[in-house]
């Protein structure tokens, strides 16, 4: 479970990024965070993957108290997350395959458990044919793809997206929420920021709208409630 | 750590040595440049050394007795002199013995041997050996002081001369090599520098998933050390050859020059060498590192 207590955010120039926060996020949900450019989701985000250490208040996730947690035990807090982004962060030297093993090679994974993971999640993600071809030889919705393959490929809990969506034409973006979906299904807990309007309101899942800085929506079954 | 990280580590090292090659290159080179002139003060070191242990060995002191005194007089004071502190050998010779030692020196100086054949001028005396060169002047003036001794000859100087040069030689040694160090230390640290900078998608990466600080370090600090140990090889294999060379050279040229043998000189040149490289190149990590890579 994930739980902000009267979070603030206050940047080195005085900004604040997100203001007296209060969120309750359940192992298993599927929760929108919408709300216009710039009002708070990617701080709110970045706090959470402890990017970025809240200046007032306490954020819990499982076991965690995010702002006394020592610098040596944040790779621990990452581990429960698998975080995707708006432009992919793929290394554009390695291939699919390779880009997905990296996330475990690096956090110690033996190569047995690399060699019988990896294929698991391309073949979730639909990149089986893909696997050993490069980024750029990707379509941008296979890049996103990837990210998720990479981002899922540790098996953690939390899966928390930042605009996962924002350079793919709407029937991509469809194909990568179906996805999400799905590992939703399977039991990781989603969080995602979006200005998808056609997305949210077909999806009805829980939407949390920001506006700047603070939370003026919780529904559990929402619509994104801006016009574009 | 596990098996397959010691070897993602090392794989992803020699993924930034062979990226940045003439990084790689220029780092080995000054490396062994530096470690190459460390090498050139320690043979000197070593053979300066050699050379003072042989002088040493010789004899370091001759006591002439006074004609005409009794052979027992004369050998009460060898067996006295013989348990004087610092005193490691007292050798009695005879004036006759004097007179056989320099015919066989100078075969060739007929109005010499003339001279110490028709009469002989020598002396009796002793040869004395000391523990220790600084103690010679000492037992130098306790000599003299005995009535029957005639004088003391002693070639302590040169011993005490070229001790007094090595430690110069250290200094000199430890001062440019000081320099070297640090302008290795620079070369060094620019190169992994750009290695982080050439990495910082994959270390960015790596944060995001959870790799831990030293999963994320060690590629980089193996680098330095890589870096240091080979131009310590390089350098180690050329003052080898090189010594090699100089002892075939001087074996002709010098015949009775006494030369430290390639043993010896390998020896310490290896260990301050590799340690040198090490140490450099470790140091090089850390300092890129800290400045470099915001873990």
């Amino acid at each position: 479970m994930i739980r902000f207590e009267n979070v603030s955010k206050r940047y080195a120039n005085g900004h604040y990024g997100v203001i007296d926060i209060n969120l309750e996020i359940r192992r298993g949900e599927f929760l929108f965070l919408v709300g216009p450019s710039g009002a708070g989701k990617s701080s709110l985000i970045r706090l959470l993957y402890r990017e970025d250490v809240p200046t007032h208040g306490e954020i819990y996730l499982d076991e965690f108290r995010l702002s006394q947690l020592r610098k040596r035990q944040v790779p621990r807090l990452r581990r429960q997350l698998g975080v995707v982004f708006q432009d992919g962060k793929l290394l554009s030297n390695r291939t699919v395959y390779q880009n997905v093993a990296f996330a475990m090679e690096v956090v110690g994974a033996s190569s047995h458990d690399i060699h019988k993971r990896v294929p698991q999640v391309l073949e979730l993600v639909g990149l089986s044919k893909r696997r050993n071809n490069y980024p750029h030889q990707l379509s941008g919705g296979e890049q996103q793809r990837v990210g998720i393959a990479r981002a899922l490929v540790n098996n953690p809990v939390y899966i928390i997206a930042d605009e996962p969506t924002g350079n793919l034409d709407p029937e991509t973006s469809f194909g990568i929420i179906k996805l999400l979906n799905e590992i939703n299904r399977r039991g990781a807990t989603i969080i995602m920021a979006t200005h998808a309007k056609d997305i949210v309101n077909q999806m009805h899942k829980r939407v949390v709208a920001v506006e700047n800085g603070r939370i003026v929506r919780d529904e559990a079954r929402g619509v994104y409630g801006y016009e574009p | 750590m596990s098996l397959s990280s010691i070897c993602y580590i090392i794989k992803e090292t020699g993924r930034n040595l062979v990226y940045n090659t003439w990084m790689t290159l220029a780092s080995v080179s000054t490396v062994a440049i530096s470690m190459f002139v460390l090498s050139f003060f320690l043979v000197l070191t070593v053979n300066m050394n050699h050379v003072t242990r042989v002088l040493q060995s010789q004899v370091e002191m001759r006591v002439f007795i006074n004609p005409h005194v009794p052979r027992t007089q004369e050998m009460t004071l060898l067996q006295e002199s013989r348990h004087w502190p610092g005193v490691k050998k007292v050798q009695f010779f005879t004036k006759q013995e004097a007179a056989d030692a320099l015919k066989k020196e100078f075969p060739n100086q007929k109005d010499l041997l003339t001279l110490i054949s028709k009469s002989n001028p020598l002396f009796d005396g002793y040869n004395v050996y000391t523990k220790n060169p600084n103690q010679i002047p000492a037992l130098a003036s306790r000599f003299r002081k005995q009535h029957i001794v005639h004088n003391v000859i002693y070639e302590g100087q040169v011993v005490s001369r070229l001790s007094r040069l090595s430690v110069v030689l250290k200094w000199a040694g430890w001062g440019i090599e000081g320099l070297l160090g640090l302008a290795t230390l620079f070369i060094i640290v620019n190169t992994i520098r750009l290695a982080v900078f050439a990495r910082r998608r994959e270390v960015s990466v790596m944060k995001l998933v959870g790799a831990t600080d030293w999963f994320i370090r060690w590629p980089f600090v193996l680098e330095g050390l890589t870096l240091g140990l080979a131009g310590a090889i390089v350098a180690d294999l050329v003052v080898g050859q090189g010594y090699h060379w100089l002892l075939v050279e001087a074996s002709s040229a010098l015949p009775f020059w006494p030369m430290a043998t390639l043993h010896q000189v390998m020896q310490k040149t290896v260990d301050f060498t590799l340690g040198g490289g090490l140490l450099v190149g470790g140091l090089a990590s850390m300092v890129a590192l800290r400045r470099f890579l915001r873990v």
